[in-house]
């Protein structure tokens, strides 16, 4: 079945051909990895998604995309999850594309778009600085202009999978003069480039899926700025909000919950009258966290740009998984301190779940940060 | 509390500053981690010259016949310091052991091995012992690999075991602080009786190990408070901003209520008030490792910032020797509710 036809499709039965899809399709073995693959692993999936036109959901299909609403890609985010793929090196098709796409030139579109389509750019984001987190637009990394191109000197961290890559897109300060939101651009950088030089980061996880990424003297042609410069921000403010919607969707919890029956079971609580209070509690929260994701999915239906309200989901979601993880933690005796899954089985691992929540409440724009939003955007509160 | 006792606790507190000082930093026990045994026999050797594997024996019997207030305060230090030695488990069994004179010395390592189910108080009583064998298997013994022998609780009393015995076999996995739970399955293992009961060094060990979770809440909390006074963000401070302010607020508040209680315990000791204890110490120290990981944002998920070693501590400790619950549990059982 082409884009087109699937585009067609009613919701329900788009999600069974999803699911069709990628039960014929997805490699038993890499189902529910314990941790991010890196493109070793992960591009098998990739190549295979890219065969069969399924890589680049949110696309045009002009530009090689299926061209599918933002209702029908959630459906394939959801079944994705369903079945435990695990995600790739994907940055070039959420984030490169899309900015490329609405932003980018002619020459940049011809040349990027396929090379992402084909697995042969891996990109990777940088974004945050050492002294520029939760403060991303103070961002300190700058390009000043030198004949025809950009030099770049600066610092970006928690790169995610930037050993993988061999393109980075990057926030760079172009104007010192500005308001600090003014002055950013966007380039796009080879990682090979002279001056680059890439520190894995490992983290809570024992995981090197961060890294830092330093920039001496780096040289890259002017015509790898992406729209004006000095427009960086608002792009990238642009591409956030499916982020956003992303990191709200139910799927984590969804994953932690079958997780935390399953343990209960294993320690015998399944029947424990507090456990099951616990537990209820838990899953109504899912639930109710379904029905107000189900809310804000409906605006996108509907053609509609989402608020900034649609902080509340990342907020509820991240927190609700912490709660059934640190739920898991307290059921499990002993076995919370282990840093192996329990009896070798990969479904009975509470303190590897309980890791994997912790930055939940941190990346993608801190719960504190989205709380200000909620507070400022939302609620009209008086700043501090 | 006389000027006396201030006086001996500053005097542990002090002696332990020589191994875990509050300000060190954390590379000996990044060293250790995911090692095997996983600590070090030469720092084992110092503590016993400091006297701390004889702490809880009697002067007569070669110790310094301390009690639990002062057990607890090295404990805190030690947790304080995320020393990785098995200490409070060898020394809480001391006293019950024949051979008392090598194991205060550091020259023998006997670890206690009790637990048959995980989350539970009792010595499993599936461990038999006769005609000088023992069989069954034992599980959770912390640091098991070190050990030169294991104290053996069994359903025919306690049974000394050499760890090189025939029929002794120990399985080892690691656990998140980067040493690791023993399994010992003993077939037949040749053994000697010891007599005594081990219920009461498991008492020590429990209420010990909240003072642990002190130790290391206490440090991760001065190390959050430090970054939130350094780290800037927005052109100020990020401890500047409210929420941040009150939600150190309420952990300081966590933290000086699990002080007050393990303090409590350590002074007047009952089964009842160490699960209270040690149900303050396992939630109160999850929650504010948790929470000191997110206020140091991403640098706190990184495995070279030292925060995160607090938590991978805390998630080992919180539920041994018993989960919150299960210490509320007992707590609710033993302690009469005087509002009825």
């Amino acid at each position: 079945m082409d884009a087109a036809a699937l585009d067609a499709l009613d919701d329900e039965t788009f999600r069974l051909e999803v699911r069709r899809f990628v039960e014929a399709h997805y490699p038993p073995a890499l189902r529910n990895p314990p941790k991010r693959l890196h493109w070793a692993e992960n591009q098998v999936w990739y190549r295979l998604l890219a065969a069969h036109g399924w890589l680049a959901p949110g696309w045009p299909r002009e530009y090689g995309g299926m061209g599918l609403s933002a209702a029908k890609q959630l459906i394939v985010i959801e079944e994705f999850e369903r079945h435990g793929c695990a995600r790739t090196n994907d940055h070039g098709v959420v984030m490169v594309g899309p900015l490329l796409i609405r932003y980018g030139s002619d020459a940049q579109k011809q040349f990027f778009l396929p090379k992402i389509l084909s697995g042969e750019a891996i990109w990777c984001q940088g974004y945050s600085e050492p002294n520029a987190g939760s403060d991303l637009a103070s961002l300190r990394t700058e390009a000043v202009i030198d004949g025809d191109d950009y030099v770049i000197n600066g610092q970006k961290t928690w790169t995610t999978l930037a050993t993988d890559a061999n393109w980075i897109f990057l926030l760079v300060r172009t104007d010192k003069a500005a308001k600090k939101q003014e002055g950013i651009s966007f380039l796009l950088v080879p990682m090979d480039s002279p001056g680059i030089t890439v520190r894995p980061i490992i983290n809570l996880e024992l995981h090197d899926e961060f890294c830092e990424v330093f920039f001496d003297n780096v040289r890259v042609p002017r015509a790898n700025l992406v729209g004006e410069e000095n427009k960086g921000w608002t792009m990238a403010k642009a591409l956030l909000g499916f982020e956003r919607i992303f990191l709200g969707s139910p799927r984590q919890s969804a994953y932690a919950l079958v997780r935390l029956k399953l343990l209960a079971e294993r320690m015998g609580l399944a029947e424990d009258p507090t456990f099951q209070d616990r537990y209820t509690r838990l899953r109504l929260d899912l639930e109710d966290h379904k029905a107000l994701y189900e809310t804000f999915a409906a605006q996108l239906r509907r053609g509609e740009a989402l608020g900034a309200d649609v902080s509340m989901l990342k907020i509820h979601q991240s927190e609700l998984f912490q709660r059934i993880t640190e739920a898991m933690l307290e059921i499990a005796g002993e076995n919370a301190g282990l840093l192996e899954p329990m009896e070798g089985n990969r479904a009975l691992h509470p303190a590897g779940l309980f890791i994997q929540a912790r930055p939940a409440t941190i990346y993608g724009g801190s719960n504190e940060i989205q709380r200000n939003i909620l507070a400022g955007s939302v609620l009209d509160l008086p700043a501090t | 509390m006389s000027p006396d006792a201030d006086d001996a606790l500053r005097l542990i507190r002090d002696s332990a500053a020589a191994i875990a000082p509050r300000q060190g930093d954390l590379g000996r026990i990044r060293a250790l981690r995911f090692t095997r045994p996983g600590f070090d026999r030469a720092v084992w050797r110092q503590m016993a010259e400091l006297g701390w594997l004889g702490l809880l024996v009697e002067e007569a019997r070669g110790g310094s016949g301390l009690g639990l207030a002062e057990f607890c305060a090295l404990a805190e230090e030690l947790g304080a310091g995320l020393v990785p030695e098995p200490l409070i488990f060898a020394a809480a069994i001391a006293p019950i052991l024949p051979d008392a004179a090598a194991v205060i010395g550091g020259e023998r390592i006997v670890l206690p091995a009790w637990q048959e189910q995980p989350n539970t108080l009792a010595p499993g009583a599936a461990t038999r012992f006769a005609g000088g064998r023992v069989s069954g298997a034992k599980h959770f013994i912390p640091m098991a690999d070190g050990a030169d022998a294991f104290l053996v609780a069994t359903a025919d009393g306690l049974a000394l075991v050499e760890r090189e015995a025939p029929g002794v076999t120990l399985d080892l996995a690691m656990t998140q602080d980067g040493g690791h739970f023993g399994t010992l399955a003993l077939r037949n293992a040749p053994a000697t009786p010891v007599p005594g009961r081990i219920e009461p060094a498991l008492e020590s060990i429990t209420l010990a190990l909240a003072a642990t979770a002190l130790g290391l809440m206490d440090r991760a909390f001065a190390l959050t408070l430090d970054y939130l006074r350094t780290r800037r963000q927005f052109g100020r401070a990020i401890g500047s901003f409210q929420a941040l302010q009150h939600r150190a607020a309420d952990l300081k508040l966590q933290l000086e209520l699990t002080r007050a209680s393990v303090a409590a315990a350590a002074a007047a000791p009952s089964p009842a008030v160490i699960s209270r204890a040690k149900a303050r110490a396992a939630e109160a120290s999850l929650l504010l490792t948790r929470q000191a990981i997110q206020l140091h944002g991403g640098i706190g998920y990184t495995d070279e910032y030292d925060v995160g070693l607090f938590l991978r501590k805390a998630m080992v400790i919180a539920n041994l020797h018993g989960s919150a619950a299960l210490h509320r549990a007992r707590f609710a059982a033993l302690a009469p509710d005087m509002t009825e």
